[in-house]
């Protein structure tokens, strides 16, 4: 098996470009559904083209020695990275309009060079989708975006139409499920040519009420089963609503936040609809999650959920890589190790249906990262990150601001050395 | 008949437990009277009487003791409430043994910053409580008289191993008022939560988010906001001159003021840039008064010797950073940087100041760790655990009762379900005088009123 496996290799390895030709010897490889196993990685040209248990070391291109190293898919992360430079500073934050909401998509001003996109992937993110954050009735459009160095990025998507139902509104939840329904089908009623002039759906006072025709094509495009729609919802009435709606519709649903996922877990399992959710939400911190528990996710996992993970605390809009943290302590509260990492690397790439990402497998984009140790420990560190192949810099301002503070103290401090 | 008569010993139950109650009240009244004048003659004082606690042991665990050591195979025996013997193989008389093979103890966790209570969960207008934004001068505030004593959160953050926490004012203001230190118990009413013979201490914030505030009416620039603490100092000083005349002048804003002024409260400063913080030092020595404790401090390292030397500690986020422009400068090794400051007599804090972040302050330390190490420095966990124990109870000025596990020191203790720098780590049990407070295999905690009906769904 392996000698055929290695002769279905040979014309591969006569193509390689030795310059991107990398062997990754020795390390503990996370392989979906099967945890840490030991297994030897070729990467060539930007993809894994094998994953084996030994491969024999290669002539050309870098044979890379990570014996007693651990491996994953690099992480894929929910965050505003490069779209989110300082919080508080407008100027810096591409992550909202108010012009458009459905149709919005903020990836189109992704910037590659921002601080906190440097610091995520010298901790192990390769990719991001990004969180809009639109005013309207609709906060836009998930879009997948891979955060290596320079100008080029590679993208998916638009991935899903994110709105959110529950107590964030003025007007009562029953009526915004009534209006949901009158929106959809006055999408679904009107064609594509007319949308132009339907820039009010209905007379509103506030912008939430207020679509372009941009707007509305992104709606049709749920309405087509084309992406599905992700309802940021956490009360566990108002998932049974939301369940109900998407089954009424016909059209495909993520659920994000999911509080009190817990208490209707096998009614989003029966209707096969995965969680985006941060395991670390237990905090009674609005009246819809009066139920939020530490148990959430492993009421959920039980009842056989598809999850995907981010980091929601603290600074989590520039931490995004923390969806570690979040992780381990799922695992901290029960649940399958395996599980726990799958949903920041595999798990989200399966639920938005992105391609050749998320998983160290043969034809797979090699997006991979090397460990000291267990990756969903604190202590943890990242020793190399690969995207498409590509070995990233690993630099960080973080790390340039200490050495300028611990190194060279004799000297004041802005003239000491920048690397 | 027998509803009657149950109605009538409750109620002598209840009258008797407040008659206790006020002879303590007393006696904690006397004693805040001798140290801190400005606890307007003990009328606030600390109503706190521990839960009922019985002699305990722990055997064979690991233990951190919160001062800078380990020791391995330990036992740890605590009665009445306090720390009575540590050592190996401890001979203990009637005493309730806990087999902790495997377990990690250290003292109860302590954050000094935190809202709970004067932003409850949940979070609405009605109960947000921490900010009087309504003028750069609240000295007279006092954020126990926002706490809301039902807060289900205190319980979360107990499941984290706090045992003690400091809640703050917001940082509206220059001078946001006084904050107030809380041992993690449930309490009908703030004094019975109060650490007692706790120092008060006064919130002030520097930086962006009074200058934000205030910008129409003033301070609008960081010079304003110098010039702002600075008159209010002189008012201090004028209101003592005066106090001199007329000892029985009352005035509850500066009478928080010649309270820092004359060293009884501590100043816990928001202030994130380190050229602020040298700033606030300055102002600190114009008009002699100290500063405890800066917190944020995402600067802190750039000026991490001049804090060992002025004796001031800092307690930080271990990798908070980029919500605000002063946030931006973040180095993850912040804290270590601080704590290794002169030969290693920094006083680096890790602290919350999130409902969330409180529940494991343990793993924030462990990431500050990891951060210092790959800086270069070497530090044990065992110094580590100084950052979220002894610190903090220095901090607070409560470190003769708590923050350390020491002979006649509070019983406050967590056992860990392991290393407590692990992210698989748990809290298994929190002691708080003594008292288990929180037994994780049973499920043994607080519930708040707010609480009732909410978890229907723990009993299906």
């Amino acid at each position: 098996m392996k000698i055929l496996r290695l002769l279905l290799l040979l014309p591969l390895l006569a193509l390689a470009h030795g310059d991107d030709l990398y062997l990754l010897k020795g390390a503990k490889v996370f392989i979906a559904d099967e945890g840490f196993v030991a297994k030897d990685i070729l990467v060539d040209d930007g993809k894994i083209i094998l994953v084996d248990d030994f491969i024999e070391n290669i002539e050309t291109g870098d044979v890379i020695d990570v014996q007693g190293k651990f491996i994953t898919p690099g992480l894929l992360v929910f965050s505003s990275l490069g779209l989110l430079e300082i919080g508080a500073l407008p100027e810096t934050n591409d992550t909202g309009s108010d012009i458009y909401n459905a149709g919005f998509d903020p990836s189109r001003a992704y910037n590659p060079f921002s601080q906190a996109v440097r610091l995520n992937r010298s901790k192990g993110v390769t990719s991001t989708v990004n969180i809009p954050g639109a005013s309207g009735y609709f906060s836009g459009m998930l879009t997948y975006t891979k955060i290596n160095g320079g100008m080029k990025q590679k993208k998916q998507g638009p991935l899903g139409l994110v709105t959110r139902y529950g107590q964030s509104y003025n007007d009562s939840r029953a009526a915004n499920l009534m209006y949901m329904e009158d929106l959809f089908s006055y999408v679904r009623t009107n064609h594509d040519d007319n949308y132009a002039d339907m820039t009010q759906f209905m007379l509103g006072t506030t912008n939430e009420y207020k679509f372009t025709s941009r707007d509305f094509k992104a709606i049709k495009k749920v309405l087509d089963n084309a992406i599905p729609l992700v309802v940021q919802v956490n009360k566990a009435t108002d998932i049974l609503n939301v369940l109900k709606f998407a089954e009424a519709q016909e059209i495909e649903l993520v659920l994000w936040g999911a509080n009190e996922g817990h208490m209707v877990a096998n009614e989003i399992a029966a209707a096969g609809v995965p969680v985006v959710m941060d395991p670390l939400n237990n905090i009674p911190s609005t009246f819809d999650s009066l139920n939020a528990t530490y148990e959430n996710v492993t009421r959920l996992n039980e009842a056989g959920v598809e999850m995907a993970f981010y980091y929601e605390q603290g600074a989590g809009a520039h931490n995004a890589y923390l969806a570690t943290q979040s992780a381990g302590n799922s695992v901290a509260m029960g649940l399958d190790y395996s599980e726990a990492l799958k949903s920041i690397t595999s798990n989200p790439a399966d639920i938005f249906g992105l391609v050749n990402v998320g998983y160290i497998s043969q034809g797979y984009d090699a997006d991979l990262v090397v460990w000291d140790n267990d990756p969903l420990e604190l202590m943890s560190s990242v020793e190399m990150v690969m995207i498409d192949g590509v070995k990233q810099d690993l630099s960080n301002r973080y790390k340039e601001l200490t050495d300028r503070y611990t190194k060279e103290l004799d000297k004041p401090n802005s003239y000491r050395s920048r690397e | 008949m027998i509803k009657k008569l149950l109605v009538i010993l409750t109620a002598l139950v209840l009258f008797g437990c407040t008659e206790q109650t006020s002879t303590l009240f007393v006696d904690e009244a006397e004693g805040s009277v001798t140290n801190y004048e400005n606890d307007t003659h003990g009328t606030y004082a600390s109503t706190y009487v521990p839960l009922p606690s019985e002699n305990t042991v722990i055997r064979n665990a690991t233990v951190f003791d919160g001062d800078g050591n380990k020791f391995i195979n330990y036992d740890i025996y605590f009665s009445d409430g306090k720390i009575s013997a540590m050592g190996r193989d401890l001979v203990v008389e009637s005493a309730i043994e806990i087999d902790g093979t495997g377990k990690y103890v250290t003292p109860g966790i302590i954050d000094n910053h935190s809202h709970m209570g004067v932003y409850p969960a949940p979070g609405v207008r009605t109960s947000s409580d921490g900010n009087e934004a309504t003028s750069p001068n609240t000295a007279e505030v006092w954020a126990e008289h926002s706490v809301w004593s039902q807060d289900p959160q205190y319980k979360l953050a107990l499941a984290g191993g706090i045992t003690t926490f400091h809640v703050l004012p917001g940082s509206a203001n220059l001078f946001g008022g006084r904050g107030v230190t809380l041992k993690n118990v449930s309490g009908n009413t703030v004094p019975d939560m109060k650490f007692p013979d706790a120092p008060h201490s006064l919130k002030m914030a520097c930086g962006e988010n009074p200058k934000r505030v205030y910008s129409s009416r003033g301070p609008s620039t960081r010079m304003g906001n110098v010039a702002g603490y600075r008159n209010a100092w002189i008012g201090a000083e004028n209101h003592r001159d005066h106090l001199e005349k007329d000892p029985s002048h009352r005035d509850i804003k500066n009478e928080t003021l010649v309270g820092v002024l004359d060293g009884e409260i501590l100043v816990h400063n928001h202030c994130y840039r380190a050229d602020e913080m040298a700033t606030m030092i300055n102002i600190s020595q114009e008009f002699g008064y100290k500063v405890s404790t800066f917190h944020h401090g995402v600067e802190a390292y750039k000026i991490a010797n001049l804090l060992a030397d002025e004796g001031i500690c800092a307690a930080l986020w271990a990798d908070w950073w980029g919500f605000k422009h002063e946030a931006y400068d973040m180095t993850i090794a912040n804290i270590a940087i601080v704590d290794q400051a002169r030969g290693g007599t920094g006083c680096a804090i890790v602290h919350s100041d999130s409902a969330s972040g409180i529940q494991r302050l343990n793993q924030e330390a462990a990431k500050a760790l990891a951060a210092g190490r790959e800086a270069g420095f070497d530090i044990s966990e065992e110094r580590a655990m100084t950052w979220i124990t002894k610190n903090p109870a220095k901090s607070l000025g409560i470190l003769e009762q708590t923050g350390t596990l020491e002979n006649g020191k509070d019983a406050d203790i967590v056992i860990w379900s392991g290393n407590p720098f692990s992210v698989y780590s748990k809290a298994e049990q929190v002691y708080i005088d003594g008292a288990l407070a929180f037994d994780k295999a049973t499920n043994f905690m607080p519930h708040t009123d707010f609480d009732l009906g909410v978890k229907e769904w723990e009993d299906k």
